[in-house]
């Protein structure tokens, strides 16, 4: 691995831990929140580099970090929120707003729209992502419950 | 016993608990105490909860929910103690203390989240391929932006105008900054310090409220998000708008 895409983690990791204490997140929580902004942004890299596909690298990216929050969830028995909330951060498309903004405000139109567009359907992905992995956790409690 | 419950709620709601976690509370806790017979309705912004006891008596609580905020420690604080009331025996006096206890109790003082909302932003910075010049300017309007952000909420401005104008800060101290210093790339420093202010918290509680069949919830938290998204559009556009006026 090169040092580049472990620095970027190490950044996201940092940055994660920043956001999560801002959001009242203390203890061992903290740690392995920052460890899930680490998860999101590593996947999303190493998929972006090896496929060049942004919304699947967005979506398998959102969707380990809320499978390891569901797994930390029930091993602390804290509410799964705590985690994902986090360790999602990193991939929200605040930037893609920010240029999209930029590019409208210079009078490239086409451009803000496309960026615009762009920013949405990452939304969208993420929401997906999160979406399925609750589900099947309330499916998977649903089945241990009847066993 | 319905105002217990309703204040149980209040707390978790106005940390930032999703919907149907509210309303699981709010069972848990009439349940524990021998209450089984109960209706509760939650949305972002109201608590409806009627009781009913062994003779039939109705008690019913209304809270108007008008701040919220983050604490998520709270909300995991509180859960805890509602699952535990059965095996510790609590009565509910004691629970009503504890709860009280639990919800004056902040984690982290002003000084320390503001220094870390530096970190963020500027971490943040260097993420999205900033230098390290980015990096220190980041980390300065970071927590700028975290105070700036605290002073607004307490003077009451609505959510809309907040993250305006937060985002419109950021923008004018990086670009000041720029015409001073060589080669800073501000567009990396702005978006460091708007990730502080990104809506991951509604976008996730909407989700979540949809996805356990919380409809009304789901979509004002989508607004909320959404609103959040464009407010911040608005503030670093404008200000953008603005610099390139008079520059």
């Amino acid at each position: 691995m090169d040092t580049d895409l472990l620095s970027k983690i190490l950044f996201a990791t940092i940055g994660t831990m920043g956001f999560a204490v801002g959001s009242n997140i203390r203890g061992w929580k903290l740690l392995f929140t920052s460890l899930g902004g680490a998860i999101g942004w590593g996947s999303y890299l190493l998929v972006l580099q090896q496929t060049h596909a942004l919304l699947l690298s967005i979506f398998i990216g959102a969707l380990l970090v809320s499978l390891y929050s569901e797994i930390l969830g029930r091993i602390f028995r804290v509410p799964i929120t705590v985690f994902v909330v986090c360790g999602i951060i990193p991939l929200v498309p605040g930037s893609v707003i920010y240029y999209a903004m930029s590019q409208y405000v210079q009078g490239n139109f086409m451009k803000a729209m496309r960026l615009m567009m762009q920013a949405l359907l990452i939304a969208g992905t993420i929401s997906i992502s999160i979406a399925v992995v609750s589900t099947f956790a309330n499916i998977f409690q649903d089945l241990k419950r009847r066993l | 016993m319905a105002e217990l419950a309703t204040e149980t709620a209040q707390i978790v709601l106005q940390s930032g608990g999703e919907t149907h976690r509210v309303e699981n509370i709010i069972h848990k806790v009439c349940k524990q105490f021998g209450y089984d017979n109960v209706e509760s309705y939650v949305t972002p912004t109201g608590i409806f909860l009627s009781v009913w006891d062994d003779q039939d008596h109705v008690a019913t609580s209304i809270k108007r929910i008008n701040s919220r905020s983050t604490d998520l420690n709270k909300i995991a604080s509180i859960s805890k103690l509602c699952d535990d009331i059965k095996s510790r025996n609590l009565s509910p006096d004691q629970y009503s203390q504890e709860m009280h206890v639990l919800a004056l109790k902040t984690v982290y003082p002003l000084p320390v989240q503001v220094l870390f909302g530096g970190i963020s932003a500027s971490f943040y910075a260097l993420l999205f391929g900033g230098s390290w010049h980015d990096f220190g300017i980041a980390f300065f309007i970071g927590i700028l932006i975290v105070l700036f952000n605290r002073l607004l909420y307490k003077a009451h401005f609505n959510i809309f105008l907040i993250n305006a104008l937060c985002g419109g800060l950021a923008v004018f101290i990086a670009r000041f900054a720029g015409t001073y210093i060589n080669g800073l790339q501000t567009d990396k420093i702005v978006i460091g310090t708007i990730m502080l202010l990104v809506p991951g918290l509604a976008i996730v509680n909407a989700i979540r409220d949809t996805m356990a069949g919380d409809l009304v919830s789901g979509t004002a938290r989508l607004v909320e998000a959404f609103f959040i998204a464009i407010a911040i559009a608005a503030g670093t556009g404008s200000m953008l708008k603005l610099w390139y006026l008079f520059y």
